[in-house]
């Protein structure tokens, strides 16, 4: 699994989730894998913000490239990477024409008609507020990529311990709970499998779904949380909570390079947002 | 077994000053309920000693446990009367953190015991909540690798670990608490055959390094009574029946402890019985090793055993096969089989797990479906009820394609139990839940009424019938399970590893029950991995490896070939184990079954 | 922060096991969520509502303070490992729906476990949603009847997963699973 690339958060559940595998010794070209997991989540949080409010599609298209730019450079090249790379703009192409559809007709721009179905009529206004829409969403998503790609769920609970102060006790308990990640799966699958032979909720249709749904949640969660207390007590039993703190030896630091990086980007940030001025402040 | 024999000096010389344990009168009663269990427990563990801890289920020896290090009271709310003190500190004043150091513990389920990504970080893990320096912490966790032979799989993940793997990874995980007290509660529990044997030559290696004391409660003696000092035994309600050396207790009150509903070794139970048949046996064997040199050392019995011994075998055998001959008198024609299986091959996500299997299952049989982990015994029995579709064609039950049939046909016809009876249960109340299987078929509801409370009659849960499943015992779900299976009118009944995590009181239990199912005509078809069920209950055995049927035949043929079983990767039964290869009495010789054993002089059976 | 108010290492671990559970959930929904805002972008709202799941059904069964938010952070983590691309959402929501359960909680300190209690912060959470996810789409391009119907899904989704949240707790408690204890 290690083969193909380093492992990340975005590993599927299905294929071996397994979040604390080793990860593989990366060129040091791809530098995304060393910068501070909170580094790589605070960089971005301004721009994605701003780009809430923008309206046009040059702001977010900017910004779509720029998250590219640091996807290829700073995170090994797999065929992950280039699906999502791929369904990326797919995604938001779908979501803006569905967007230009429900597009209030009267306040657009009339001169474009793109299409036209009996009294029905899609605008080129229309369309464009559409597609800005859906590439805000790609771009907005695309910068979140930048810590999901290139960062485990362990580091980033070790950084927000070691950096952010959060108790360590509850950083644990998130990373016991990686652990239940697939066993829960399994559960779930066998639970389904047993209340299918019992012939439990039958029927189709989207009710039968819901009950069929909310009758595995129990057992489900009733299982979970009685393994829980289970990995609770061997956990008081091995002194977890001993004082106040613990001896680390996975250290995530937070170095020079990491406020270069947030500081770095937030300039280019701020230049692109001067530059296209999507508010029509120049 | 081969446990290296210990030194007992080990043992004395570190018997000096105070006491490792002392316990004293220690009664435990939980939050919401009104007896204290145990109700009164004293005795002492002396530093180095090897004590099992012996009792009928529910007598409260996991509580004990719980009580040592301090889980109690401090993280599973009950009342503590007594006092439980460690090197002269009392549990009730000391935080679960403090005495860590000096009681480590290893639990039943080797899953609820990992908490980190991989086996070093794990057992690194107590080293580092009690913020030793990194080179301290590095230093034990190599050590204690080391010592159940792990250390050079230290980089991986647990979960790639085999369940005795995990669980010698949670031994290491105490030995680098540093404590100089471990308590394991029934660490084997959850393993297949070879799992045990892992686990019990790594505590072996501990036992014979003497530097831990260790307090052991476990179901299966026949792997540990190798290497205890000696056994502390509770009764019932929890309070100290026999206290004394292994002699002492085992050997000599056997008859009582047994009696009592305590679980003795299968050597030593065929021995009581062969003593009763004459045989001299003096003194009672505790392992297969000493059953066999005892009764190579014995002379022949004075009464001849020889018909009795036939009697016995027959007894169980002829229900099916009298039936079989009855039908066949009647119609004139061989009987067909109940369940079918032809050029059944099955897929499970990109691999083949099941390579054209072949075999057939007469109405009224006991099956078992032995092998070793991943051999395919789930997917081929859920192929038989139909929980994963098998290949159109390739099975049928009682004339029905499974392939083909929707969930009512076939739940009429083959009822699946599945291991944790929790995950079947899809109703609030006991009754609902069988009567779910009723209301499916559209039944009145009075005959749905009649039948579930005839059903819980003979299930003995009526006093339960408004009560939520989850709220019975483990053993009441189990029975509860096998009920739901049953309830709409199936003829056949297939369970995938019923006695998984029970103690051998409860699965006996269970497996008595499905006895008296048989004989009324159910059929039966079973996964086990507790080899000496199989052979005390099931008339054919299947012996699976690597999706291929092994072999198909009788069980005590099955079990009579050792090669074959141990190609499979599986494990003799105890005693089987014992009697293979006797020199003097070619009469035991081939018996697996205790059924099978010479009965005591005078008694029929 | 929670440390000095000391929750049990059991009560912990039941809050990882809830985020796991509903966090599963929340994978889910974000994988629907781009099939909704294709479709039927006005429904997204509710189908946002999803997220108030780890907190009801932590507060309906522990009953203490910090659970809320604990297991809002569980939640997230195992999202994100599911759907990566909406990770910045998760983490959003986990701080916000967490944050405003917890707060109505506390201003009740953490005494009153009644349902009321916890439809006010689905309403809260119901009106938040519904501004913040205007602006992200620009909903206010949409037809007038659209965007009301819109606000009104924003807040209903919540209120309903919220009963949903709660008539597990209630389940759970039935089963003898879930008991409110001490710390
Ligand atoms: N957490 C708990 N809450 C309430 N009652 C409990 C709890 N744990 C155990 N008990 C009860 O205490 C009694 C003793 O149980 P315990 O598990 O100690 O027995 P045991 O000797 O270990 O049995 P077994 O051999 O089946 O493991 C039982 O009646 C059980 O129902
Ligand atoms: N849902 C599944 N998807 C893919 N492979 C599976 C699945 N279930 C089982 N397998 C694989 O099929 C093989 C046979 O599995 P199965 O569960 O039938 O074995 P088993 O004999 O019951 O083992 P055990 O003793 O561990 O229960 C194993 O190699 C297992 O990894
Ligand atoms: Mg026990
Ligand atoms: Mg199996």
């Amino acid at each position: 699994m290690t083969a193909t690339g380093p492992l990340t958060t975005g590993q599927s559940l299905r294929e071996g989730f397994d979040p604390y595998a080793q990860r593989a010794q990366a060129s040091p070209v791809r530098f995304l894998y060393g910068v501070n997991p909170l580094a790589k989540l605070a960089a971005p949080l301004p721009a994605m913000v701003l780009l809430v409010f923008v309206r046009d599609a040059a702001t977010p298209l900017a910004f779509l490239a720029l998250s590219y730019a640091i996807l290829l450079i700073g995170v090994t090249f797999t065929g992950r990477l280039a699906a999502i790379l791929v369904a990326l703009p797919v995604g938001a192409a779908v979501v803006g024409l569905g967007f230009s559809l429900w597009t209030d007709a009267s306040r657009v721009d009339q001169s474009v008609i793109v299409w036209q179905l009996g009294s029905w009529t899609l605008y080129g206004g229309a369309l464009e507020v559409g597609m800005a829409t859906g590439l805000r969403i790609a771009a907005i998503a695309a910068l979140t990529l930048i810590v999901g790609l290139s960062t485990t769920g362990p580091e980033l609970v070790r950084a927000t311990v070691q950096q952010l102060r959060v108790p360590y006790r509850i950083g644990y308990t998130a990373l016991a709970a990686f652990r239940f990640v697939p066993r829960f799966g399994h559960e779930l699958d066998v639970i389904r499998q047993a209340h299918r032979v019992r012939g439990a909720h039958g029927g189709r249709g989207p009710f039968a779904a819901v009950a069929r749904w909310f009758g595995y949640i129990v057992p489900l969660l009733a299982g979970a949380i009685r393994h829980a207390e289970r990995v609770a007590l061997a956990m008081d039993a091995r002194a977890f909570g001993a004082y106040p703190d613990r001896t680390e030896r996975h250290l995530v630091p937070f170095r020079k390079r990491d406020t270069v990086f947030i500081v770095l980007f937030w300039a280019v940030s701020a230049a692109l947002f001067w530059m296209l001025a999507p508010w029509g402040l120049a | 077994m081969t446990a290296p024999q210990r030194d007992p000096a080990a043992a004395l010389a570190a018997d000096s000053g105070v006491p490792l344990v002392r316990i004293h009168e220690l009664a435990v009663t939980h939050d919401g309920e009104s007896t204290a269990v145990p109700a009164s427990v004293s005795f002492e563990i002396a530093a180095g000693e090897v004590v099992l801890l012996l009792g009928p289920s529910g007598s409260g020896k996991s509580t004990l446990t719980l009580a040592l290090n301090g889980l109690i009271p401090h993280a599973v709310p009950a009342d503590v009367s007594g006092s439980v003190e460690i090197a002269g500190v009392d549990t009730v004043s000391t935080t679960v953190a403090d005495l860590s150091t000096r009681v480590a513990m290893v639990f039943q389920d080797p899953d609820a015991q990992l908490v980190t990504g991989t086996l070093l970080d794990e057992v690194a893990f107590g080293p580092e909540n009690l913020r030793m320096p990194v080179a301290d912490v590095l230093a034990r966790a190599e050590a204690a690798l080391r010592r159940v032979g792990l250390w050079e799989r230290r980089g991986e993940n647990p979960d790639r670990l085999s369940g005795g793997g995990r669980q010698r990874l949670a031994i290491a995980c105490a030995l680098a608490m540093g404590s100089p007290l471990l308590v394991l509660d029934e660490p084997t529990a959850n393993l297949d055959p070879q799992g045990i044997e892992e686990v019990y030559a790594a505590l072996a290696d501990l036992v014979a390094a003497g530097d831990r004391a260790i307090l052991l409660v476990e179901h299966n003696l026949d792997a540990a009574v190798g290497f205890v000092d000696r056994v502390v035994a509770l009764d019932h309600d929890g309070r100290v029946a026999a206290d004394g050396s292994v002699d002492d207790v085992l050997r000599g009150r056997a008859d009582e402890l047994q009696a009592m509903g305590v679980w003795l070794p299968v050597s030593t139970i065929a021995a009581l019985r062969l003593r009763r048949a004459g045989y001299e046996l003096d003194p009672l064997p505790l392992t297969p090793d000493e059953l066999r040199a005892a009764l190579d050392a014995a002379p022949l019995p004075v009464v001849e055993r020889a018909k009795p011994r036939v009697v016995a075998r027959a007894k169980r055998d002829e229900t099916p096969d009298a039936r079989v001959v009855e039908r066949a008198k009647r119609d004139e024609t061989p009987p067909a089989p109940l369940i079918t299986v032809r050029h059944l091959s099955l897929r499970r996500g990109r691999t083949e797990v099941l390579h054209d299997v072949d075999l057939d299952i007469a109405a009224g049989e006991f099956v078992a479906v032995v092998g070793a982990n991943g051999a395919g015994k789930t997917s081929l029995i859920q192929a038989l009820a139909g929980v994963v579709p098998p290949p159109k064609g390739t099975v049928h039950v009682d004339g029905v394609d499974v392939g083909r049939a929707d969930s009512r046909t076939l739940s009429a016809r083959i009822g699946f139990v599945f291991q944790n009876p929790e995950h079947q249960f899809i109703a609030h109340t006991v009754f609902d839940e069988l009567a779910h299987g009723l209301r499916r078929q559209h039944l009145p509801e009075d005959e749905v009424r009649r039948r579930t409370t005839e059903l819980l009659e003979r299930f003995g849960l009526e006093g339960k019938a408004g009560a939520h499943p989850f709220l019975l015992s483990g053993g009441q779900k189990r029975r509860l399970s096998v009920c739901t299976a049953l309830v709409a009118g199936a003829p056949v009944l297939v369970l995938d590893e019923p006695t998984f995590g029970q103690d051998r009181a409860r699965a006996d239990e269970l497996l008595k029950l499905l006895g008296e199912l048989n004989d009324d005509g159910t059929t039966i078809v079973v996964v086990t991995h507790d080899m000496q069920l199989v052979t005390e209950y099931a008339h054919r055995t299947v012996v699976l490896a690597d999706g291929h049927v092994r072999a198909v035949g009788a069980t005590a043929d099955v079990f009579g070939d050792a090669e074959l079983i141990e190609g499979a990767g599986l494990r003799l039964p105890p005693l089987s184990r014992a009697l293979r290869g006797l020199e003097r009495h070619p009469e035991l010789a081939g018996i697996a079954r205790l059924a099978d054993l010479p009965a005591a002089i005078g008694d029929a059976t | 922060m929670a440390a000095d108010t000391r929750l049990s290492t059991s009560v912990l671990l039941t809050c990882a096991a809830i985020g796991v559970a509903t966090g599963v959930l929340g994978g889910i929904a974000g994988w629907i969520t781009v099939p909704v805002l294709a479709a039927v972008p006005i429904v997204y709202g509710f189908v946002l509502g999803v997220h108030v799941l780890p907190g009801i059904i932590a507060q309906e069964a522990l009953r203490l303070p910090w659970v809320a938010l604990i297991t809002h952070g569980v939640a997230a983590l195992v999202g994100i490992a599911i759907a990566p691309i909406y990770a910045g959402q998760y983490i959003g929501t986990a701080i916000l729906f967490g944050g405003i359960q917890e707060l109505v909680a506390a201003l009740v300190r953490y005494r009153s476990w009644a349902p009321w209690r916890f439809f006010v912060s689905a309403f809260v959470i119901g009106l938040v949603v519904a501004v913040a996810v205007f602006f992200a789409a620009h909903l206010g391009a949409m037809p007038l009847w659209a965007q009301i119907l819109y606000l009104v899904l924003s807040v209903l989704g919540p209120m309903a997963w919220t009963a949903v949240g709660l008539a597990v707790g209630r389940a759970l408690r039935r089963a003898g699973v879930a008991r409110p204890r001490a710390r």
